[in-house]
């Protein structure tokens, strides 16, 4: 198989994770599809590491992807949980606060 | 220009100082003690005075009898050039030219300047602008002197705007009281209309002399170049370009030295301090005008008619002001009617070309009216009068101020005309002139104004002396009115004698006001018929033209009988009417109505009110209302809207949800992607010899190789630079395009040409106003290497009707126009960006030159050597 394959899988994964994230208004499954996009340019860094397999910083990237996308995991959670002890809700269509 | 070692730095000093001091004194004066202010003030103009007087005496060593024109030059620097319509260059240089007349008015405007700068160290030194006044005051001299001082029109303009800048600044001195700021405004704007005379005359002049300077001009007026008509005639005359331009000039004339129509600024000008007046509104830059007539006088002398014009205003001036000052009753404004009359009297010398007996009036004048209003200035220090003083609640001043008293008695003399003194020998010659155009009986035209002159300055010498000894009876004779304090608003009961620095300067012009006119003794002494050797005429002859002197004894006693007897009618009529009087007996004389008329100066102001003032001001009202509601809809009301709307329909889109944000985020991401996802190019050539230098713009991560004669081999490998070069050979050439050019229009334009007859459009061969309507051009083909030209018929007006040939490559000529071929080549580029996109743009590139020829341009340059015909 060749790289085209699958940067067309990734391609494939952050349509759909931008797709998510801008049409679902559930702030879990938003964080869900954020976390598909990561991955999906994970999988674009693999792949170009076994391209050009002579050292391994695409591996390297990826694993920082990873932490990133961990921590950003949990801050994203704090946040959802704060939001909804003071909304009683998860639901996106609430939080306008960023127009005032 | 071409004496470059002689240059003179004399001259340029000579106006560095007091615009030094100017500049010194405006920008750090506030900051200097008073000490200090006066000693820049006073003392770059004392030392302008001692370079003016080194500069003339070596200007007076020049003179000889086989210089026909002395003259000390300095060349600064070219400040600009213009291009005349027919193509000549006219270079505009910042150069300086003393000669016998400039140099004179160097002497008077650096002398009297100075002595007035000191006057105005006691006159002025309470007040609390002196470092401005100083400032303004060294500005105007540094402007005169470059009005005097400059060789050509555009220099001397420079000149004539600064001094009147200065005027309306020092006019407007005391600008917090509306009335002084009011009188410097309608001074500057009426100045803007002479202003806009000047500048019409000096187009004119240009055109026709094709240069700038005096002394060219004047000598194309002496050729006789400016004979010719005006290119359109008014209302059916056609006056010759010297009279069109000779009225233009004295237009700016009449707004300078106060002439009909435009004098009605000089007499509101008194509203500036005394010494302004003295010095610019009497002695020095209300004479530019006549200075400019006698610098061009050459040119004058060639238009009888703008002559007459300039006569006849002069004379009516020199009456209707010298009417208006007889019933006066404020010092200041008798004495700003006097110069009105006075500039007159100058302005009827210049009009019956006489132009150095003005001039010379210019001189005395300068003397005897600074030191009148010097002393009407002192009069005022001394009884604490505020803008003005009214003589009818002064008198009996001579005790108190015996030194103002004598030098305004000896300057009232000199300027009523009394024997010896020096307006007696100025007046004399002005009459004399005048005298001399009536038995010149070959000219009805100057016959008549001959009669006008002489009988209009007559009677105008009799009421100036008659006014003038108005003026000293009820100032200084008598008893002082204000001494008991009754009536209203009298002056200070105990007057005192104004200090040194205000009286020494009295004293020298009081004494010039006596002497000067030693200078010019009249050429024929009246009566007894002796001969004088006339210095001033003498001297001025090698700069200023104008009618011969007459030597018939008849006409000389006529004009010394008649300037005697105006001057004791007037002083006599004074003496009776007003020595040691307190009320005014001509007024008490006079038919109510008249006096009323004429002591609201003939109701002028009003007129120009009425006429012009409040149309031009209602025609404002309509234009600024017409500016609020229809300009500012469009200009301001408009955008703002589209700004408004265009903002509600974009804040839609920030509406705080974040999935909106994202999305627009994404959306602008692809666009972005979009845009850079195809390289873009396209060539540019740029021509040096016969290499051609090919360039693509630039772009991010580009990489570009060149096919540059496009023959599908890449000259270059990938690279990131975005140009190269290449020299084309024959065989690279794809095409020959065939241009012609219109020898009028320079418009080139590319034929098709072809196997085929093609028409030439007759337009693009020849001038369409050489061509007849039947006139149908060329056609041309291709026959193998050459180009095929026939006049189709019917025969034209351009010669020739056989087959010419003219072999690809060679220029040729088609009637007035030019016909050439060039070679084209095509040159491509592909253009790869990092997404390993690319793309190909090819040009085809017309190349300036033949490419047998070997020197590049050659064959741009010449013209061909066939010639089609």
């Amino acid at each position: 198989m060749g790289v085209g394959t699958y940067l067309a899988l990734a391609a494939v994964l952050f349509g759909i994770g931008a797709a998510g994230f801008l049409t679902r208004r559930n702030m879990l499954i938003q964080l869900m599809s954020i976390e598909l996009m990561l991955n999906s340019v994970n999988v674009v860094l693999l792949a170009f590491n076994r391209v050009h397999s002579a050292n391994h910083e695409g591996q390297v990237f990826a694993f920082f992807v990873i932490a990133v996308a961990a921590a950003e995991a949990a801050v994203g959670l704090a946040i959802l949980v704060a939001y909804y002890r003071i909304k009683k809700t998860i639901d996106t269509d609430d939080a306008r606060l960023l127009k005032y | 220009m071409h004496d470059e070692a002689n240059q003179q730095i004399l001259l340029l000093l000579i106006i560095l100082f007091p615009l030094g001091g100017a500049v010194v004194n405006g920008l750090l004066g506030r900051y200097m003690p008073k000490s200090l202010v006066t000693l820049v003030g006073v003392g770059s103009v004392a030392v302008s005075f001692g370079l003016a007087v080194t500069a003339f005496v070596e200007l007076y060593g020049l003179a000889g009898p086989d210089v026909e024109h002395p003259a000390l030059i300095y060349q600064f620097y070219e400040w600009f050039s213009i291009k005349l319509p027919r193509g000549q260059v006219v270079a505009i240089n910042v150069r300086f030219l003393m000669d016998s007349l400039s140099g004179v008015m160097t002497l008077v405007v650096t002398g009297v300047g100075g002595l007035i700068h000191l006057y105005s160290i006691g006159y002025m030194g309470e007040d609390e602008g002196y470092p401005r006044f100083m400032s303004f005051l060294n500005l105007f001299m540094a402007s005169m002197l470059i009005l005097v001082l400059g060789s050509s029109l555009p220099v001397m303009f420079v000149g004539w705007e600064g001094v009147g800048l200065c005027s309306y600044l020092l006019i407007g001195f005391w600008y917090e009281n509306r009335v002084y700021a009011a009188a410097g405004r309608k001074a500057f704007v009426v100045n803007r209309v002479g202003d806009f005379g000047v500048l019409i005359g000096m187009f004119i002049l240009v055109g026709v002399a094709g240069s700038f300077e005096f002394t060219d001009i004047n000598a194309a007026a002496t050729g006789g170049q400016f004979r010719a008509d005006f290119p359109f005639g008014i209302l059916g005359v056609m006056p010759s370009l010297a009279t069109v331009a000779c009225v233009f000039l004295f237009l700016g004339c009449t707004g300078k030295s106060a002439q009909i129509p435009l004098y009605v600024w000089l007499p509101d000008a008194m509203a500036g301090p005394t010494p302004v007046s003295a010095l610019i509104h009497a002695a020095t830059m209300v004479t530019a005008g006549v200075y400019l007539c006698c610098r061009l006088s050459p040119l004058f002398i060639t238009s009888d008619v703008a002559m007459a014009i300039i006569a006849v205003t002069g004379t009516t001036t020199a009456l209707l002001a010298a009417s208006i000052a007889v019933v006066q009753r404020e010092m200041k404004k008798i004495l700003a009617y006097s110069t009105v009359s006075q500039l007159g009297f100058m302005f009827a010398a210049v009009g019956v070309g006489f132009f150095a007996a003005g001039f010379f009036h210019v001189f005395t004048h300068a003397f005897f009216k600074a030191c009148l209003f010097l002393g009407a200035g002192s009069v005022m220090h001394a009884v604490h009068a505020h803008g003005d003083a009214d003589i009818f609640k002064l008198g009996g001043l001579k005790k108190i101020l015996p030194i103002t008293r004598w030098t305004f008695l000896a300057s009232c003399l000199a300027i009523a005309g009394f024997p010896l003194t020096s307006g007696f020998f100025s007046k004399d010659e002005i009459l004399l002139g005048a005298a001399a155009q009536i038995y010149r009986p070959d000219d009805a035209l100057q016959h008549a104004v001959g009669w006008f002159t002489l009988i209009g300055l007559t009677l105008a010498a009799v009421m100036t002396a008659f006014y003038m000894f108005r003026l000293y009876f009820l100032t200084f004779t008598g008893d002082y009115r204000s001494a008991d304090q009754l009536g209203d608003h009298p002056y200070d009961a105990h007057p005192h004698e104004s200090p040194p620095s205000m009286t020494i300067p009295l004293i020298v012009l009081g004494l010039g006001a006596l002497f000067a006119g030693f200078l010019g003794l009249p050429h024929l002494v009246p009566i007894t018929g002796t001969h004088l050797p006339n210095w001033w005429m003498h001297w001025m002859e090698s700069s200023v033209a104008g009618q011969p002197a007459p030597e018939e004894m008849h006409v000389v006693n006529l004009a010394s009988g008649l300037a005697f007897g105006a001057m004791a009618v007037g002083i006599s009529a004074a003496w009776l009417l007003y020595r040691n009087k307190s009320r005014d007996a001509l007024a008490e004389r006079m038919p109510k109505r008249l006096f009323q008329l004429a002591f609201d100066k003939w109701r002028v102001d009003e007129l120009y009110g009425a006429t012009i003032v409040n149309p031009i001001k209602q025609v404002a009202t309509v234009a600024g209302r017409a500016d609020m509601t229809f300009v500012d809809a469009i200009m301001t009301k408009l955008p703002s809207l589209n700004v408004r709307e265009a903002g509600r329909i974009f804040s839609r889109l920030q509406n705080g949800v974040v999935q909106m944000y994202g999305a627009v985020m994404i959306v602008g991401v692809v666009a972005v992607l979009g845009f850079f996802w195809a390289p873009r190019s396209h060539i540019e050539a740029t021509f040096e010899g016969k290499n051609v230098g090919l360039t693509t713009p630039p772009g991010l991560g580009y990489e570009y190789r060149w096919d540059a004669n496009s023959d599908g081999e890449f000259e270059t490998a990938w690279a990131d630079a975005p140009e190269t070069s290449f020299e084309y050979e024959k065989r690279d050439v794809r095409d020959v395009a065939v241009f012609i050019m219109n020898a009028r229009s320079g418009v080139e334009k590319r034929i098709d040409v072809g196997k085929d007859w093609v028409r030439l459009p007759v337009e693009a061969v020849a001038p369409a106003a050489t061509l007849r309507p039947d006139d149908v051009g060329f056609e041309v083909r291709v026959d193998g290497k050459d180009l095929v030209f026939r006049r189709p018929d019917p025969p034209t007006l351009l010669a020739g009707s056989k087959e010419l040939r003219l072999p690809m490559g060679k220029d040729g000529r088609l009637g007035p126009a030019r016909v050439f071929s060039r070679p084209v080549v095509e040159a491509t580029v592909e253009v790869r960006n990092a997404f390993g996109n690319s793309r190909r743009a090819t040009k085809e590139i017309t190349l300036p030159f033949w490419l047998e020829d070997a020197p590049p341009h050659a064959a741009l340059m010449s013209h061909g050597s066939e010639v089609v015909r």
